[in-house]
C-alpha cells in the first residue's frame, strides 16, 4: 500500500514468515484431524460379545456409569475450576465496572458538550 | 477513536485476533447449544440440529488448530514473535496493578496502575504492551485452547475412544470434560467483551485491537481523560451490558455444576440438572453478550477499513496533481 510508505517503521512480520506459519498451521490441522478421524471404528464392530449386563454387553456401561477413575476425577476437577474461575472472573467484572464508572465521572458529560460545543473545524457538533 | 489511544499491535496480530474471535464464537455457539441444550435448544435448531451443529463445530475446530499452529510457528520463528515472550511474562507490577485496581474500584486509590491502564494517556513507554488483564487473558486462553484442542481431537471419533477404553461412557465422559473445560473460556470471553467494549473512553470498541500500529502514530497521545466527552448512551448501555455480563457468567457457572447428565450423558446434547426459567434466561443473556462481542468485532473491522480509506485519502491529496486516478474508476 503505497500511501503507507513514509509512515514510521514499526517492527512486524515478514510475508515469508506469515506464509510459512500459515502452511505449518494448516498442515498441523490436517494431520491432527486426519489422525483423530482415523481412530473411528464402525459401531457394529464394537461390544459384540456377552449381550447381558452381567456379561458386560451392550448397554452395561450406561447402567454402570463412568468407570474410569481418573476421568471421573478430571471431570470433578474441572467442575471445581469452573466455579473458582467463575467467581474470580465475576470479581474482575465488578472491579472493572466500578473503575469504568469512576473514569466516566472524570470525563465531560454528554450534556456539557452541547453547551460549549464550538465546531472549530466547521463540522457538525454531533 | 480518542486522542488517548494509539496502535499497539501489528496487522498480522490484529487480523489473527479477529479470525480467532470469529472461530471461537463459532465454537461457542455450536458447542454450548449442545452442552447447555436444556437452555439453548433454539440455537441448536437454528443451526440445523445436532448433526449439523457437530459438523460445524468440527469445521471450526479444524480452523482453531490451523490458527494455533500458525501463531505458534510465527511466534517461535520470527524476531518480532520471540520479543513478545518478554512482554507477556507476569511481573510484580501486575500484582500491584491488580491490588491497586481493587483499591481504585473501592475509591481508596486515585489512579489505576500503569499496568492496568487500557490506554497510554501520554507516553507510550509508561504503559506496558499488555495490562495485567491482557497477560492473564493470554495465559488462560492459551492453556484453555490447548486443552480444548487435545480433548476435542480425542472425542473427534467417539467409537475409537470407546474401543480404546472398552466402554462407551469414557467417550461421553470426555465430551463432558471438553464442555466443562470451555466454560472457563466462555465466562472469560464475556468479561473480555465487557472490559474492552464498555470502557468509557473507548466505548464501544478499542481501535487498537483492529487498526495496525503502523497506521496510528504514537505521537499524538496527549491530554487526559478529563478532556474527553462521554458518549450519551454510555451510562445506560454499560449498565445494561454489565448486568447481562454478570447474569450470563453466573448462570453459565451454575449450569456447569449440573449439566453433565447422570451417571454420564447418553447423548451429545447434554442435559440434566435444574431447567428453570431463570437459568434459561440467564444463559441466554450470556449468549447475547457473546453475540454483542461478535458484532463489536465486526464493527471494529469496519472502523479499520474506514480509517485506512481516510488515511489513504488524506495522504494522497498532495499527490493527486500528478495525474493519479481516483479509486472508483
Amino acid at each position: 500500500m503505497s500511501y503507507q510508505d513514509d509512515l514510521p517503521e514499526t517492527s512486524g512480520y515478514s510475508k515469508v514468515s506469515v506464509v510459512i506459519s500459515a502452511i505449518v498451521g494448516l498442515a498441523l490441522a490436517v494431520v491432527s484431524v486426519w489422525w483423530a478421524a482415523g481412530t473411528a471404528v464402525f459401531y457394529e464392530g464394537l461390544f459384540r460379545v456377552s449381550p447381558t449386563v452381567a456379561g458386560g454387553g451392550v448397554g452395561t456401561d450406561w447402567v454402570v456409569g463412568n468407570t474410569v477413575p481418573w476421568l471421573d476425577f478430571l471431570v470433578a476437577l474441572i467442575h471445581a475450576a469452573d466455579v473458582l474461575m467463575g467467581l474470580f472472573i465475576l470479581l474482575m467484572v465488578f472491579i472493572h465496572w466500578a473503575a469504568f464508572r469512576r473514569l466516566a465521572g472524570r470525563m465531560q458529560g454528554p450534556d456539557e458538550r452541547t453547551a460549549d460545543a464550538v465546531a472549530t473545524d466547521g463540522g457538525e457538533t454531533e | 477513536m480518542t486522542s488517548l489511544d494509539h496502535g499497539k499491535f501489528t496487522r498480522v496480530t490484529t487480523t489473527f485476533h479477529s479470525l480467532l474471535a470469529l472461530d471461537v464464537f463459532a465454537l461457542f455457539f455450536t458447542g454450548y447449544s449442545l452442552t447447555f441444550n436444556d437452555e439453548l435448544w433454539w440455537l441448536l435448531s437454528l443451526m440445523g440440529g445436532p448433526q449439523s451443529v457437530t459438523a460445524l463445530h468440527r469445521a471450526a475446530g479444524f480452523g482453531l488448530i490451523a490458527l494455533i499452529g500458525f501463531w505458534a510457528t510465527l511466534m517461535i520463528t520470527t524476531d518480532t514473535g520471540r520479543s513478545n515472550f518478554r512482554e507477556i511474562v507476569p511481573t510484580g507490577d501486575d500484582i500491584k496493578a491488580f491490588i491497586q485496581d481493587v483499591r481504585f474500584a473501592l475509591g481508596s486509590a486515585d489512579e489505576r496502575h500503569p499496568s492496568a491502564k487500557q490506554f497510554a494517556g501520554g507516553d507510550a513507554d509508561e504503559v506496558p504492551l499488555l495490562s495485567y488483564i491482557g497477560k492473564g487473558v493470554v495465559f488462560i486462553f492459551a492453556v484453555e485452547l490447548f486443552l480444548l484442542t487435545v480433548s476435542g481431537l480425542l472425542i473427534w471419533s467417539k467409537t475409537g475412544l470407546m474401543q480404546y477404553f472398552n466402554t462407551k461412557t469414557a467417550a461421553m465422559g470426555f465430551v463432558v470434560f471438553h464442555g466443562l473445560l470451555g466454560v472457563i473460556m466462555l465466562m472469560g470471553v464475556m468479561f473480555h467483551v465487557f472490559e474492552h467494549g464498555f470502557h468509557p473512553a473507548f466505548y464501544p470498541v478499542e481501535p487498537k485491537a483492529f487498526i495496525p500500529r503502523k497506521l496510528i502514530p504514537e505521537t499524538h497521545a496527549d491530554g487526559g481523560i478529563e478532556d474527553l466527552t462521554l458518549a450519551p448512551s454510555w451510562s445506560t448501555v454499560s449498565t445494561v451490558m454489565g448486568i447481562l455480563t454478570v447474569v450470563g457468567i453466573t448462570s453459565v457457572m451454575i449450569a456447569s455444576v449440573f449439566d453433565e447428565g447422570y451417571p454420564v450423558p447418553r447423548e451429545i446434547s447434554v442435559g440434566g440438572g435444574p431447567e428453570s426459567l431463570l437459568l434459561t434466561l440467564g444463559i441466554n443473556a450470556g449468549i447475547f453478550v457473546l453475540f454483542v462481542g461478535l458484532v463489536l468485532s465486526m464493527y471494529g473491522n469496519l472502523l479499520r477499513v474506514r480509517w485506512e480509506r481516510q488515511l489513504e485519502e488524506d495522504r494522497r491529496q498532495p499527490a493527486a496533481t500528478d495525474g493519479g486516478q481516483p479509486d472508483d474508476d
